[in-house]
């Protein structure tokens, strides 16, 4: 189990978290900008755990929005979680409940894209994902509190194309996944999905439209029902395998 | 430390968390049926590709367009994580062409 913990941290280490760091380190010069003093901002973090929506957060802070406009754009910011609570579901069933509470904290669009690609390849174990999102929040806390520190002093990190890699994990996972013709199916109608919703709404509604429309293909197109969902080990993860 | 903003990004957490929890409670002991099954392979494909596109083609702040210095990074990536299965590699050689063909178009 331990060497799974270490294998999602060093995962998360070699591909998302130095640009969760940067971004965590921009979030945190915001924040300060935003009006946050460094308590509240480390306080915010560790309350709300969710990146995009504690960007979306911070203009309407500043703008003295009330704060049921902030949790509920924070829901709605947050809604593609649900989908990818759901695909984790299977994989944490044999856990206690304690334990599905705990890390349910830990869905986050970086720590499922790396337990997706993983549990393709790899027999799917939790202690992965939660080494993965424990990484993930580390480096989303230090660099938020370092960019607290350093207020405004901060560099842009579009300038060194550190905000391209987190399409780039994302591409690199669906690149050694997808493999049969019913996937590329799939994540055809997801691009042209999202990147339409994307046009035409902003905001992050692309995710979870996409997601739910482009996986209804899965019903007709998918291998289907292995029939076999025996635990943590089900079928659920086979078809995204090579 | 204001007490109210507190109680407000306490509120965000719990927002946050029902987004998160429910369904992993509520999908984590029950079998699903197979068409509900096939729904959820197809999934992780569905979501990553629509959290990793609009990034590419549509994201904010580009001077050029993304098409233009971010799409042949995205190519570059998916070929380098095809041939050589490594994330790490893939990554770090989009980044690379990212950033020099923003520096020389930007």
């Amino acid at each position: 189990m331990r060497a799974e913990v270490w294998a999602g941290a060093r995962d998360a280490l070699t591909t998302v978290v130095p640009s969760i760091v940067a971004y965590g380190i921009v979030w945190g010069g915001l924040a300060r900008q935003a009006g946050l003093s460094l308590g509240e901002l480390v306080a915010m973090c560790l309350l709300v755990t969710a990146g995009t929506a504690q960007f979306v957060a911070l203009p309407m802070l500043q703008a003295g929005a009330p704060a049921w406009l902030l949790v509920v754009t924070t829901y709605v910011v947050n809604l593609r979680h649900y989908l990818m609570a759901a695909s984790l579901a299977p994989y944490v069933a044999h856990l206690s409940r304690g334990w599905q509470a705990l890390l349910a904290h830990g869905v986050t669009d970086e720590s499922y894209a790396l337990t997706m690609a993983r549990f393709a390849t790899h027999r799917p174990h939790p202690a992965y994902f939660a080494g993965s999102a424990a990484t993930t929040y580390l480096a989303w806390y230090i660099g938020a509190t370092a960019g607290g520190i350093l207020g405004g002093r901060i560099p842009d990190p579009h300038r060194y194309g550190l905000d391209f890699v987190f399409p780039a994990v994302f591409i690199a996972i669906l690149a050694r996944t997808i493999q049969a013709p019913w996937q590329w199916a799939v994540a055809g109608v997801s691009a042209l999905v999202a990147l339409a919703v994307k046009g035409a709404l902003g905001g992050t509604w692309h995710i979870a439209l996409a997601g739910l429309g482009a996986s209804a293909l899965g019903i007709w197109l998918a291998p289907g029902g292995s029939a076999s969902t025996t635990g943590p080990v089900g079928s659920r993860g086979e078809p995204i395998g090579p | 430390m204001r007490p109210g903003l507190l109680l407000t990004f306490a509120a965000m957490g719990v927002a946050t968390y029902l987004t998160r929890a429910p369904l992993v409670f509520a999908l984590a002991r029950r079998r699903l049926p197979d068409w509900l099954e096939r729904y959820f392979a197809a999934l992780p494909i569905a979501l990553i590709t629509a959290l990793a596109l609009p990034l590419v083609l549509l994201a904010p702040g580009n001077a050029v367009p993304g098409w233009v210095t971010d799409l042949p990074a995205a190519v570059v990536v998916a070929v380098l994580a095809r041939r050589t299965g490594h994330l790490l590699v893939a990554v770090a050689g989009g980044v690379v062409l990212a950033a020099v063909l923003r520096a020389l178009l930007g």
